[in-house]
């Protein structure tokens, strides 16, 4: 019992932070089709960042995810304006070819990050750094122990915060509307005076900004090096396909089954299969839920 | 000239080391050999069929490892691979194909990437069978000359290029060329089209697992991570075809030269030092933005840059 | 077409002028195969910055056999078809006498069976596995112990210290996490400890409380983690985190004895032991005296990793000066007949146990006691008394 409840812990405050990685691709890959590889580099960046600014000023992580994000977003813009774009508007008989774009991309912010800040292994030592809150402290004589970490917990709260703030930007403002109408069908949105160019240039930096935050809220528990890119490209992709292209719900309720999921595996079957397991349900929700969890939400009259 | 610029090219490959090239130029022309068959197999999947598939990695690691398990085994010589491979990679991307090739654009090349991934991670945990990490070393290479693996791996590539070439003059090479321009159309014109998609990735699958079993015994030594890559053996494939040409017969071979050839240039470019991956990459961004169908496909592109420019007569 | 071919041509003209590079005759060129980006740059960047220091230090003192040393490092980012090529050049282009260098265990079986081929010596710097002074490869030299004998310091540790009854073993899945949970499995049968928990993880893992909670259900005595990187200082805080009570945390070498273990696993890295191959409290000749160095020049100080490298360029040194001529072969047999104290210990190239060239040395444990890493283990050589029953979390403050 306790080891399940502990497992369920850990797998919910996993997949929260998994769902903000998340997002920010699902939007990119709703609203402009591609595959965008350099995602996890993205966060690499944001990170960086919120290295930095913890180092030499002394700002807390969790404070720096209103410097990283305003950064990555101005990034994510030019990326998408002076090197995306070119690309997408050409004709060509592959579109993926944008995926050896990113993949540029990605290798010149890994490798410039290499050449900056050395390779080196960094990470933000703050003081609630292993501080935990345990259920024997609160309650003498409780059956079993569970530990719920404090700078996870707070991380996953500020995922859900940025989620929630995501979510009303998204259904009540016009713009917000306007990016979903873009992902919903381009040529409907087009006919209903959508401005498609301004609304690419933006869902792109809106998604780095929210993988930009990511990263501020994954270094205080986590660590960085330049080429730590790949692996949170590859989770951000199942999780979009989990979710359903372009759906912020979608995203959110499969980043926590990714990761309740994962914990799961991890502990009933073993860690060295985790991974298997993590790619199963990807293949699993590919076929036989196309449309993702969306699809799901909204025969259910849940989602939106 | 055109038609006969393949057997041109053929000759100027089988000719290149009697003139006395040096045992490291060799090995990068056989890494350059080798990629571009890699890169004309993924082609004919997708440049021609039009599924662009993120795990040729699989098909790749597959072909190594059967070579290797050969070896590590049953104690029969990795050589035996390369024609074993060939049974053994068709059966396992019929039963990949299965899966899917139900998909469609993104969703079927995210799901060949997480098919990749999947093997890689299998012969990690499949200790009994692949070694697991550890990995499988041959204990002795065949020949210590690389002009002998320069050869086979010349066959291997001359031959690929010769399954391509002829399947896409046939009647199923328009039918690749029909799927990848218009599914539902081509459906609807009563082409069976995922019996040739499976046909396609077949093939594809086949030549690549070839390749893969030719890497175990040129390089001796494969594990996991090595040859179930998906940065240095999937993505890299895509590179050198997109880079190369997409659906061009050439493009692939222009592509490798690149990919191989001038990283390693790149790369030892002295006082470079790290940076050379920075280089690298901005040249890959130049490549794509400028020349969207590669080398090889916006060929007429160069062309007219350099009339313009003054740069050509 | 024609211009396409043309084209070609004039690349492969260019291509030849930049591969192949004069060296002049006073001037000894020597290029090290290293991983500088990847995943594995961390190391590949601290062996250069060792490799660098031994070059001044021996220039300063008149080079090698009155030559300058001159240091090529070469980016062979971790794969092991670019570390071939960068071998091959060395040996045909660079006509280098000896190779040395590389990381992995990987990588350096590419060189190593390249150079066996050629006739040319090989010394392997940190590659660990088992197989690759297996393989009677003449050429191959080999100064760091093999993966089986990373822990055979701590296994004594734990056999006279600790007497557990039983352990639970995470590694992570690479040819070094493998063997060395192998090894320790071994051991532990050997002494009657039972192994309870014995499982893998894909390195990088974000969280590892799942699988370690399987871990306190099962009450293992020890723990032991075998971890490249920073996963071992993310595996300590979740240990903390959930409270796990074992009598010792132990780690094989790597991840554990690397500095920023302590900078970012805090007061979770207190009382952990690891094995290693070197600290830089041992008493070798110049240990001190080079970590030193390394911590004025680059603010850290260096692991093992470091040391190998800025021995092994005295271990060629040595060779070099040692050998009749610059012929690989003469250069071989020098190898061969090493017997030198270095700054990573002594070396001597032994055939034994299956292994040839293998230089067999004595491993240590170290502690992590107040925030430093502390040797403790052989007693012989400890710069403090080991900590030992360690504390209970609930008692840390």
């Amino acid at each position: 019992m306790e080891s399940f409840l502990q497992t369920l812990i850990a797998g919910v405050l996993l997949g929260g932070l998994y769902a903000l990685i998340g997002i920010g691709m699902t939007l990119i890959m709703g609203v402009m089709k591609i595959i965008n590889l350099a995602h996890g580099e993205l966060m690499m960046v944001g990170m960086y960042i919120a290295f930095w600014m913890f180092t030499l000023f002394g700002i807390d992580p969790y404070l720096s995810v209103f410097i990283a994000s305003p950064i990555l977003f101005f990034l994510g813009i030019l990326i998408q304006r002076f090197l995306i774009n070119p690309v997408l508007k050409v004709d060509s008989i592959l579109p993926e070819n944008q995926v050896i774009l990113t993949v540029g991309i990605g290798m010149v912010l890994a490798n410039l990050a290499t050449i900056f800040f050395k390779s080196d292994y960094r990470a933000t030592p703050v003081s609630y750094g292993t501080s935990a809150w345990y259920l024997s402290d609160y309650w003498e004589s409780a059956p079993f122990d569970l530990s719920l970490s404090v700078p996870w917990t707070v991380s996953f709260v500020i995922a859900v915060a940025i989620t929630i703030a995501l979510w009303f930007f998204l259904s009540k403002t016009d713009s917000g509307k306007s990016i979903r109408a873009t992902a919903q069908d381009l040529d409907a949105a087009l006919l209903m005076g959508v401005n498609v160019k301004l609304m690419r240039v933006v869902t792109f930096g809106l998604g780095s900004a929210l993988v930009g935050a990511a990263g501020c809220l994954f270094i205080p528990i986590y660590y960085l090096f330049p080429s730590m890119g790949g692996q949170f490209t590859l989770i951000a992709f199942v999780i979009t396909i989990l979710g359903g292209l372009g759906s912020t719900n979608g995203a959110i309720f499969g980043g926590l089954i990714l990761g309740i999921f994962e914990s799961m595996t991890a502990t009933y079957v073993g860690m060295g299969w985790a991974p298997v397991g993590r790619f199963l349900i990807f293949v699993a929700a590919l076929i036989f839920l196309p449309g993702g969890m969306a699809s799901l939400l909204k025969k259910k009259r849940i989602g939106k | 000239m055109k038609k006969y610029l393949p057997l041109i090219v053929l000759a100027c490959l089988a000719v290149l080391p009697l003139v006395g090239l040096s045992s490291y130029m060799l090995h990068m022309i056989v890494l350059v050999v080798m990629w571009s068959a890699v890169g004309m197999a993924w082609n004919l999947l997708a440049g021609y069929c039009g599924q662009v598939s993120f795990g040729h990695a699989a098909y790749f690691g597959v072909g190594a490892y059967t070579s290797g398990i050969l070896y590590y085994k049953l104690n029969i010589s990795p050589w035996w691979g390369i024609p074993i491979s060939i049974v053994v990679v068709t059966v396992f991307s019929f039963l990949l194909g299965l899966v899917v090739l139900r998909l469609r654009g993104p969703f079927f090349a995210l799901a060949t990437l997480a098919m990749g991934e999947m093997m890689r991670v299998s012969a990690e945990n499949l200790n009994w069978l692949t070694g697991g990490n550890i990995g499988i070393l041959i204990q002795e290479r065949t020949w210590i000359d690389k002009t002998y693996y320069y050869y086979i791996v010349l066959a291997i590539a001359t031959a690929t290029f010769l399954v391509v070439k002829y399947l896409m003059q046939s009647k199923i090479g328009y039918y690749f060329v029909a799927i990848r321009e218009d599914q539902d159309a081509a459906e609807s014109l009563g082409i069976d089209t995922t019996w040739y998609k499976t046909i396609a990735l077949c093939i594809s699958g086949a030549l690549t697992g070839i390749a893969g079993a030719f890497y175990t015994n040129y390089m001796g030594y494969i594990d996991p991570h090595i040859v179930f890559a998906l940065h240095d053996v999937s993505i890299v494939t895509i590179m050198i075809v997109m880079v190369g040409g997409v659906a061009t017969l050439f493009g692939p071979f222009v592509g490798a030269i690149i990919m191989v050839f001038l990283a390693e240039l790149v790369r030892s470019i002295p006082g470079l030092g790290v940076a050379h991956q920075t280089f690298f990459g901005i040249l890959l961004i130049l490549i794509i933005i400028f020349l969207p169908n590669g080398i090889v496909g916006d060929f007429q592109k160069i062309k007219r840059l350099f009339k313009f420019g003054g740069a050509c007569k | 077409m024609k211009r396409l071919s043309v084209m070609m041509f004039m690349l492969s003209i260019v291509c030849g002028a930049a591969f192949a590079g004069p060296a002049t005759a006073e001037t000894l060129e020597l290029g090290i195969p290293l991983p500088l980006t990847g995943a594995q740059a961390k190391f590949g960047e601290m062996e250069m910055r060792s490799y660098q220091i031994a070059m001044e230090e021996i220039n300063a003192k008149g080079g090698i056999k009155g030559m300058t040393v001159s240091l090529n490092f070469e980016d062979g980012q971790g794969k092991p078809e670019i570390s071939r090529a960068i071998a091959e050049k060395l040996i045909d282009v660079k006509k280098q006498p000896i190779i040395f260098g590389d990381y992995s265990s990987s990588c350096s079986k590419a060189i190593a069976a390249v150079a066996n081929e050629r006739k040319v010596p090989y010394l392997v710097v940190t590659g660990a596995d088992d197989a690759i002074t297996q393989q009677n490869y003449e050429y191959v030299f080999r100064m760091n112990p093999s993966n089986a004998y990373y822990a055979a310091g701590l296994g004594s540790f734990l056999s006279q210290v600790v007497k557990p009854t039983s352990i639970a073993i995470l590694y992570e899945s690479s040819d070094f996490g493998t063997s060395g949970a192998d090894e320790m499995e071994k051991y532990g049968e050997k002494i009657g400890m039972k192994v309870v928990v014995k499982e893998k993880y894909e390195k990088g893992a974000v969280d590892f409380k799942p699988i370690l909670t399987k871990v306190k259900a099962q009450k293992p005595d020890v723990i032991y983690m075998v971890s490249y990187v920073m996963d071992a200082s993310l595996l300590m805080k979740q240990i903390k985190e959930l409270r796990i009570e074992a009598k010792l945390f132990a780690g094989g070498a790597a991840g554990f004895a690397i500095p920023e273990f302590i900078n970012n696993a805090k007061d979770a890295a207190e009382y952990v032991v690891t094995a290693t191959l070197w600290s830089t409290q041992v008493n070798y000749p110049g240990a001190k005296e080079f970590a030193e160095k390394y911590k004025a020049k680059f603010g850290d100080y260096p692991s093992y990793h470091g040391a190998e490298a800025y021995s092994a360029l005295y271990i060629v040194k040595d060779a070099i000066e040692r050998s009749k001529s610059m012929d690989p072969a003469d250069i071989r047999a020098a190898m061969k007949a090493t017997k030198m104290m270095t700054a990573f210990g002594p070396i001597h190239f032994a055939d034994k146990d299956g292994y040839q060239n293998q230089n067999f040395m004595e491993t240590l444990v170290l502690q992590v006691i107040n925030g430093k890493h502390e040797t403790i283990w052989p007693e012989s050589t400890a710069s403090a008394k080991y900590v030992y029953p360690i504390p209970k979390w609930r008692d840390r403050k």
